[in-house]
């Protein structure tokens, strides 16, 4: 998976999960190896530890490999789909720890460590998915921090903006406001990213 | 909630930051045809899968992928049973609206004015998802029925095969069973055969046995030894043959007389040895010769008149005998 011919996890072929569909376990293999790091990297940091990222993405490829016939390429790219169904089925599993009373990651801490994520080379990853991580990484860091923290609250941790405005003790408004810019922002330096066809 | 208060709701909505009402409220407005917020979304959709990527990357333990791959290859039930499902799943891939939007929020406050503002455009709405939902699921479910049409009438056809397979094998049984039946017949009958033809050999056995003891002096004699009631006369050698001797035994039954001697000379040429009864005159009984080398003698008579006879004495008389003693007595004895 980390071999240097291997496709971008932005620009998975759709046509992978055609074959998928039907019964290729070739393809399966392919758009494992194309997707499972960047799916663990999200899954870890909504989890907060590996064995729990473990079983997530256990769980998400199982799904994919029995529902693949419901993707519709219509409807946003493969790697768009997969992190959608990823982030989702993990913030059901956060939620679920937090109904049973377990420590859920701290808010601030988490917000710092992706403040502080490393822009250098992974070793893990293609040119192409390197370029994007360092123009989303940027794009992040140039925001102010109260924005970028709004929107990894909500994002990474599930919380509506009541809960992030309980949790930051800040107002309503306030924390909306922030959410809204900060993505209005994003879009507008992104928005290069999916116009090239990587995403969207 | 007025358009403007829609629009900039669509990018917390892209962030999953919107509480449940206001996401129903949301959707409900997508699902009437708002094209310019339907784009915004799209757009900060795409945002929004982008910051994953943003991420310092984290590889998944090596071991996981052989671990997936095995599970898929268990039967499709079992990994049905095997995957944990979510308490409340959000996402079903493919399915439109979870798809473009994130996942279901518990609801955390609900304004009675965004509920009555919003309540009918919702129902449209969810019934619209839910005829989609249920045409995906009807067309699936067709496919499922034919391909399950399709293995019955394999299954039939294997099934017919399987049959005539059994009563061809039936009719060879009952065949069997027939060819059985008459050869326990047909043994049955040899047994009876075999029986009545021992019933036979017995009785022949039987016959053989009783014809042979009429013709064997010694099983006479045996059985003559064996009577209480017989008759015993000892004869004993006179002064020309003081060294022979002779017992005589009458069986009442048979009127029979058995003269056994021993010691006797030999008969010269042309005489012979006559027994006699003698009651008031000596009665003949029979004649019997003695060879060169012989040492005894039997010889068997009827005597009637046995019980008459007081003495009983052997002499030696010309070949053929004679009506009256004429030579010399070699045995004599008293009868009891």
């Amino acid at each position: 998976m980390d071999t240097p011919t291997r496709r971008a996890t932005s620009s998975i072929d759709p046509s992978l999960l055609t074959s998928i569909v039907k019964g290729d376990q070739q393809a399966f293999s392919q758009l494992y190896d194309h997707s499972s790091t960047l799916l663990y990297t999200l899954a870890f940091r909504i989890l907060g530890n590996r064995e729990e990222a473990d079983e997530l993405l256990q769980d998400v490829y199982l799904e994919v490999w029995r529902k693949v016939a419901r993707y519709d390429i219509g409807r946003g790219t493969p790697i768009a789909w997969l992190i959608t169904l990823t982030r989702s089925r993990a913030i059901d599993r956060l939620r679920a720890r937090t109904t049973r009373g377990r420590q859920v990651t701290s808010p601030l801490d988490a917000t710092v460590s992706s403040r502080v994520a490393d822009l250098g080379p992974s070793p893990f990853e293609t040119q192409a998915d390197q370029e994007l991580r360092m123009a989303v990484g940027t794009a992040m860091t140039s925001l102010p921090p109260a924005q970028q923290q709004a929107i990894e609250l909500a994002y990474y941790e599930g919380l509506s903006h009541n809960e992030i405005a309980a949790r930051l003790n800040q107002p309503l408004g306030t924390v909306k406001t922030r959410i809204k810019l900060g993505m209005s922002k994003l879009r507008e330096s992104l928005r290069h990213c999916w116009e090239q066809g990587d995403l969207g | 909630m007025t358009h403007e208060e829609l629009e900039e709701a669509v990018p917390l909505y892209a962030t999953g930051a919107l509480d449940r009402a206001e996401r129903q409220a949301l959707e409900a407005h997508l699902l009437s045809g708002c094209q310019s917020c339907h784009n915004a979304l799209k757009e900060y959709q795409s945002v929004a899968s982008l910051l994953p990527f943003g991420l310092t990357p984290m590889q998944a333990p090596r071991a996981l992928k052989a671990k997936i791959m095995g599970a898929r290859n268990l039967d499709p039930l079992a990994i049905d049973s095997t995957v944990k499902e979510p308490l409340r799943p959000s996402l079903e891939p493919g399915e439109w609206l979870n798809h473009l939007f994130p996942p279901i929020v518990p609801a955390r406050s609900f304004s009675l004015p965004w509920a009555i503002g919003f309540a009918t455009l919702l129902i449209v709405g969810l019934g619209g998802y839910l005829a989609w939902t249920y045409s995906v699921e009807l067309s699936e479910d067709a496919s499922k029925i034919r391909q399950l049409e399709g293995s019955l009438l394999e299954q039939t056809t294997k099934v017919a095969s399987l049959q005539r397979e059994m009563n061809t094998r039936d009719r060879v049984l009952a065949e069997m069973q027939v060819d059985a039946q008459r050869k326990t017949n047909d043994a049955i009958e040899l047994k009876g055969q075999l029986m009545e033809r021992e019933v036979e050999l017995e009785t022949a056995r039987a016959e053989l046995s009783a014809a042979l003891r009429g013709k064997i002096p010694q099983d006479e004699l045996a059985g003559l030894l064996r009577r209480p009631d017989a008759k015993v006369v000892t004869l004993a050698g006179a002064d020309v043959a003081k060294q022979a001797s002779a017992v005589l035994l009458y069986n009442p039954i048979t009127q029979k007389v058995w003269l056994y001697s021993a010691h006797l000379p030999e008969c010269p040429r042309g005489t012979a040895y006559q027994l006699w009864a003698i009651d008031q005159t000596p009665v003949s009984v029979g004649t019997f010769h003695m060879d060169a080398g012989d040492t005894a003698h039997l010889l068997v008579k009827r005597l009637p008149d046995f019980e008459k006879a007081k003495k009983f004495a052997v002499s030696l008389e010309p070949a053929g005998g004679r009506p009256r003693p004429s030579g010399p007595i070699y045995l004599i004895g008293q009868a009891s």
